[in-house]
């Protein structure tokens, strides 16, 4: 177990500064998730991490030992690519067993090791077969098998169930949490998709543009977005944001007035999540607005409403009935939570 | 109905395309089967023989020296360039050099040089250094010649080798030249081993070097033939048969490079 550190960290392509100087520490046994939209330098990160991609500047503790220089064979790392990187022309054996290889273990010590991993991802009647032979959550498992076959000081995982269909996304991700849990090795995890994010972190660092934004336990992230971005990417359906502003106590835009605890002042942007708000009668109506769409997920409904440009969002019981065009009353759930903004430079106004 | 005729004109352009490319070759077959008298004539009905092989392989043609200087010049030359061009064309396909377009340019711009325009420098450079007329003058030409089109041939390989398993390879603990045999090589095998075929064949076609190059020790076989063009006329069947000698090996690599041609070594690898 391993702690990482990026001291001063930056990265350049030329003249272009893809990420700028920042610091990063992933703690020992830690689940890190990388998140952040395409783009944002969530892979850079990764891969300067695993000696991929050189550092411009800065360094790159593993432990107590400055790797800069290190290649990544000399690391201890192990990672699973986003479009796995098997050895194309090895069996599954040869390929769960490469790491093995490579430190010179002998022929029997490692295929019992493999045997072992195998039956632990459920590939043990694979074994014979070659990449080409096996569907895609197979081969997802074969990446990973490869990764536990020894033990690093870190694993590092590239967007490794974007390419599974969406079922398989959710039992696997269990396994990985597990696995997590089972071998406590610290991991560094990027992806896009912040369900994912959220189920498996210990810690997220949102990303954009390069930059950390946001590094927090999942559950601060959720419920303390530090800014706009933060607040619209977290989250499923995503929060509701309305532009509006503060006068007498009140948020007030089209169709919403809502009790808030902050000074007058103009520009801002309210954020309330689905599940914080609720659907009452007309008196106690913070948001007035027809409904616009309607949708039942199973265990709840998601009601839309829309007023102009403004739509919101509300998850109300499974079996509310509204009409189209009817108007709706909303408010704010007891308990629930508000989240202010400012419009011009997005970040969080605190009470 | 419209398909029916395009079909129909396609399968006889085809045909007639075929016919003019292996007709030559065919004939070529024949006439080295045929004894002398009937060289010149059209007919098909013929007592075939095997002479004309015994003949050119005898006194004073001697026949097998030049198939020995064709293979021992071909091979070599393959064993040289193609393990050198395989190094090349993976730095150029994997490292980012600075000025490494400009050094690929000038690599392909050698082919762009005419062969008669550098033969009569040859000539005089081999004939400074006393290896007119020798196996090692012509392999160094044709390795000057052969190995910047096999590296261009073979990065064409290795740049569809996806990335992901050297790096793969690269983290679970393989230094890059590690990665090279036990990755890099056995994905790009196919490609390797066509492109050394193909270097074989332009080896052991190749022409004017020789000709200008070699007199009588290393003589190779296409310069060979030259010598059936004697005061007593030109010996067809001898012709044929020495060249039927020539022909045989490249069909036979020919149709050895298409079957590992078709079989995708990458198949699988990602996805």
């Amino acid at each position: 177990m391993t702690e990482v550190r990026l001291v001063d960290v930056e990265k350049r392509y030329g003249a272009f500064l893809a990420l700028p100087k920042q610091s990063l520490t992933i703690e020992e046994g830690e689940f890190l998730v990388l998140l952040g939209p395409s783009g944002c330098g969530k892979t850079t990160t990764m891969r300067m991490i695993a000696g991929l991609e050189d550092i411009t500047s800065g360094d790159i503790l593993i432990g107590d030992e400055r790797v800069n220089d290190k290649p990544p064979k000399d690391r201890d790392i192990a990672m699973v690519f986003q479009n796995y990187g098997l050895y194309p022309h090895m069996t599954v054996a040869q390929n769960i067993g490469y790491p093995l290889k490579l430190r010179g273990m002998d022929r029997a010590k490692r295929n019992e090791r493999v045997l072992e991993i195998a039956k632990k991802v459920e590939l043990e009647t694979l074994l014979k077969r070659r990449p080409s032979e096996l569907s895609g959550g197979q081969r997802q498992r074969v990446a990973l098998a490869r990764a536990i076959v020894r033990t690093p000081k870190i694993f590092l995982m590239d967007e490794p169930l974007s390419n599974l269909d969406a079922k398989l996304r959710v039992t696997m991700r269990a396994e990985l949490k597990h696995l997590h849990y089972e071998l406590g090795v610290t991991t560094v995890y990027v992806t896009h998709d912040q369900m994912e994010a959220m189920t498996l972190a210990s810690r997220i660092a949102v990303m954009r543009e390069g930059r950390i934004v946001q590094l927090d336990t999942p559950k601060k992230i959720y419920s303390e977005p530090i800014d706009l971005f933060v607040a619209g990417f977290i989250g499923s359906p995503s929060m509701n944001l309305i532009e509006g502003a503060v006068e007498n106590g009140f948020f007030v835009a089209k169709g919403v007035k809502i009790p808030v605890q902050l000074a007058d002042r103009r520009d801002v942007v309210l954020g309330v999540r689905p599940e914080d708000l609720e659907i009452v009668k007309q008196e106690g109506a913070a948001i007035t607005a027809p409904a616009y769409a309607l949708e039942l997920t199973g265990e709840s409904t998601l009601l839309t409403v829309k007023d102009g440009a403004t739509s919101i969002c509300v998850r109300g019981p499974a079996d509310l009935e509204t009409k189209i065009d009817e108007v709706c009353y909303l408010a704010p759930q007891a308990g629930g939570r508000i989240h202010l903004f400012d419009k011009s430079t997005g970040t969080r106004i605190d009470a | 109905m419209k398909n029916r005729i395009y079909w129909a004109i396609e399968r006889t352009l085809l045909l007639l395309v075929s016919f003019v490319v292996l007709f030559p070759i065919f004939w070529m077959f024949l006439t080295s089967l045929k004894k002398p008298r009937d060289a010149y004539s059209i007919t098909l009905n013929f007592q075939p023989t095997l002479e004309n092989f015994a003949t050119v392989f005898a006194d004073p043609w001697n026949l097998g020296s030049m198939v020995l200087n064709s293979v021992i010049v071909a091979g070599v030359t393959v064993l040289i360039a193609v393990p050198c061009a395989s190094l090349a064309a993976y730095s150029f396909s994997r490292f980012r050099v600075k000025g490494r377009k400009i050094l690929f340019f000038l690599v392909l711009s050698t082919q762009f040089i005419p062969a008669v325009v550098i033969v009569l420098p040859f000539f005089l450079m081999f004939r400074s250094l006393g290896l007119l007329d020798t196996r090692i003058a012509l392999i160094i030409v044709n390795l000057a010649i052969v190995t910047p089109f096999v590296i261009w041939m073979i990065k064409g390989f290795i740049d569809a080798i996806p990335v992901d398993s050297e790096e793969a390879a690269l983290i679970d603990g393989a230094s890059r030249l590690r990665v090279i045999r036990d990755i890099v090589l056995p994905m790009a095998a196919p490609g390797i081993l066509t492109s050394s075929i193909f270097c074989f064949i332009l080896t052991w076609n190749e022409f004017l070097f020789s000709l200008i190059l070699t007199r009588r020790d290393a003589v190779t076989l296409p310069v060979g033939l030259v010598n059936f063009r004697t005061e007593r006329g030109d010996l067809w069947e001898l012709m044929s048969a020495a060249g039927v000698m020539i022909t045989v090996p490249i069909f036979i690599m020919a149709i050895l490079i298409q079957k590992h041609f078709t079989r995708g070594m990458t198949a699988g690898a990602i996805k």
